[in-house]
């Protein structure tokens, strides 16, 4: 009796075993599955069309034409003027919660901003279609022009800056109060301690949050989409229609074929590189922070 | 801290209140004009271009890409300065549609052909195909009132007057291969799923591969029908003759305020082309006097 419940567990533990085997494995399974399928379609397509052609200026399909060097510009402008925006607004959101906020005001404003991380991207780009665009058209543009790097770098900003306020906060609660104490004794003002003391100190959570908001902007394709203009332009101003690489694998994928639907594949796998690297930084970074905190 | 609070709510207030009064101003025709297009690989886009003589050129460097029917109607009519084109089923009164060489896009002229942006879409045939029943039944079904109610709702011109509707005959059965221009495929699909629900016991395939497929398809004896989106032309396909399944219609779109009433097809291709050098049109006082 008794050897049969206990070969009855066994037998249990062993299929639960599996089962709870399998769930570990699935997420490396797909990330393994992704990538053969992005490096397997793309790569060689890269390598038939040519480096020069893949990598050149001009997009056109009619004609062959697969060069994403203009997205990829477009890509890096867009996510680099929206981390500006993004940290610039961020940041002293997170100092202003940090120290000079009214201590009954910071959790509500934490949660709304936290709240702006659930909206979900395509309502982004609806507001920024409908209100950012015909606004920078009628009143900042120059050209009469909406659309292009400013207008999907405002929406962008907003979509990164709960990403930013939340994890600099952190990293700021994170450092050590006797820092702001002892920088108060020393003689420092609270503005001083704060932006002299705390914050360098709270510097690698911080870069974490940049390097992570970049991941975000850079990757993010509906909102970018909807108001980036499409044309498969090299960026000249901040008021011209061009395309990302997300907005061109997104714009494509449903109507192209043959070759032009393998020339997405390939931008997928040159958005990837950028998200991979992105992504090495961060644990590096991390790495860094241990230890850091380790040494202190 | 309450300072910044209440001068942050004013601008925004003020902001605000910018944007609303936009909504209101006049058209400004010193403005550029902000074409917009659809994406690469659209049938609509490659209709269009193709008919106002621009078949695989490339866009003008600033253009507005929309992927979509409903993102070219929300750009049309919210921005002033856009000029856009959208198949005519569906345009709506949101924005306003523009003579092309001063004639209406009407169903009745594009029936005619008087209204210059519209193609027919039909399908190549052997004469000697339709001896066979099932075959026939299909041939039949498309000039049938069931097929032409289908084509009118999918926002496509029906050429057929009067069309009778379609009698299943339950003692056939078989198969039958359409293959050719995507532009008519998604149509063909829907007719295709409508006759087989009136026809249990055929199977009708639809596949792409585009015109010149369906030419060689039909030519060859492949398939028994061959799709094609442009006016037939017999040097391709020998063999075949053709019969039109329905017109295609694209009207050119621009804003409500828009005071432009007609334009004309050089005026469409120097604003579509990216080739057109100093004939470009890009300001809309070049279109309106």
């Amino acid at each position: 009796m008794m050897i049969k419940a206990y070969r009855y567990i066994k037998a249990r533990d062993a299929v639960m075993r599996g089962i709870f085997l399998f769930c570990a494995v699935f997420a490396v399974l797909a990330l393994g599955c992704i990538c053969v399928f992005l490096f397997a379609e793309g790569l060689p397509f890269i390598g038939k069309v040519g480096v020069s052609n893949f990598f050149g200026t001009k997009w056109h399909l009619d004609s062959g034409a697969y060069g994403i060097l203009s997205m990829i510009v477009a890509s890096l402008y867009v996510t680099g003027l929206s981390t500006l925006i993004g940290i610039a607004i961020g940041l002293f959101t997170a100092i202003c919660l940090y120290k000079f906020c009214p201590a009954k005001a910071v959790n509500p404003i934490r949660q709304l901003i936290t709240l702006l991380a659930g909206i979900p991207s395509v309502i982004y780009g609806l507001f920024g279609m409908i209100v950012i665009v015909p606004f920078l058209r009628d009143n900042i543009s120059s050209n009469g022009v909406g659309y292009g790097i400013l207008a999907a770098s405002l929406v962008l900003s907003v979509m990164i800056l709960p990403t930013i306020v939340s994890i600099s906060l952190d990293a700021l609660n994170s450092v050590p109060r006797s820092y702001y104490e002892g920088a108060l004794a020393l003689g420092a003002t609270s503005e001083q301690s704060v932006f002299k003391v705390m914050l360098p100190a709270a510097k690698s959570g911080i870069l974490a949050a940049v390097v992570l908001s970049i991941g975000r902007a850079i990757g993010e394709t509906m909102a970018v989409i909807m108001v980036i203009g499409g044309s498969p332009a090299m960026p000249g101003s901040l008021f011209q229609s061009v395309r990302t690489m997300t907005a061109n694998i997104a714009m494509g994928a449903t109507e192209l074929s043959g070759d032009a639907a393998t020339a997405l594949v390939s931008t997928g796998v040159v958005l990837f590189c950028f998200t991979l690297l992105l992504n090495t930084s961060i644990s590096l970074l991390k790495g860094g922070f241990k230890r850091e905190s380790k040494s202190a | 801290m309450k300072k910044i609070l209440t001068s942050l709510a004013l601008v925004a207030a003020i902001l605000l209140l910018l944007c609303a009064c936009n909504g209101k101003s006049n058209f400004d025709k010193t403005k550029n004009i902000s074409v917009t297009t659809r994406e690469d690989g659209s049938g609509t886009k490659t209709a269009f271009m193709e008919i106002i003589g621009l078949k695989g050129k490339e866009d003008p460097a600033n253009v507005i890409m929309q992927t979509g029917t409903a993102g070219i109607l929300t750009e049309v009519k919210g921005n002033p300065a856009a000029i856009a084109y959208e198949s005519l089923g569906y345009v709506t009164s949101d924005v306003k549609m523009l003579k092309v060489d001063g004639v209406e896009a009407t169903v009745a002229n594009i029936k005619s052909g008087s209204y210059k942006i519209s193609r027919p879409l039909s399908v190549v045939y052997k004469e000697s195909s339709l001896a066979d029943d099932v075959n026939k039944a299909f041939f039949t079904f498309l000039q049938s009132s069931d097929a032409q109610k289908i084509i009118t709702d999918k926002g496509y011109v029906s050429v057929v007057d009067n069309a009778s509707a379609y009698t299943a005959n339950g003692a056939l059965s078989g198969s039958i291969d359409v293959s050719g221009s995507t532009s008519l495929q998604p149509l063909m699909i829907d007719l295709a799923a409508a006759f087989e629900k009136l026809q249990d016991n055929i199977k009708v395939n639809v596949s792409g591969g585009g015109s010149g497929t369906g030419y060689k398809n039909a030519d060859e004896g492949v398939s028994e029908f061959g799709m094609i989106s442009e006016e037939f032309a017999i040097e391709k396909a020998a063999s075949c003759t053709h019969s039109i399944v329905c017109k295609d219609g694209i009207a050119v779109i621009v804003h409500k305020d828009n005071p432009l009433a007609t334009i004309t097809m050089e005026q469409l291709k120097n604003i579509y082309d990216f080739e057109a050098g100093s004939n470009a049109i890009t300001k809309w006082d070049a279109l309106i006097k």
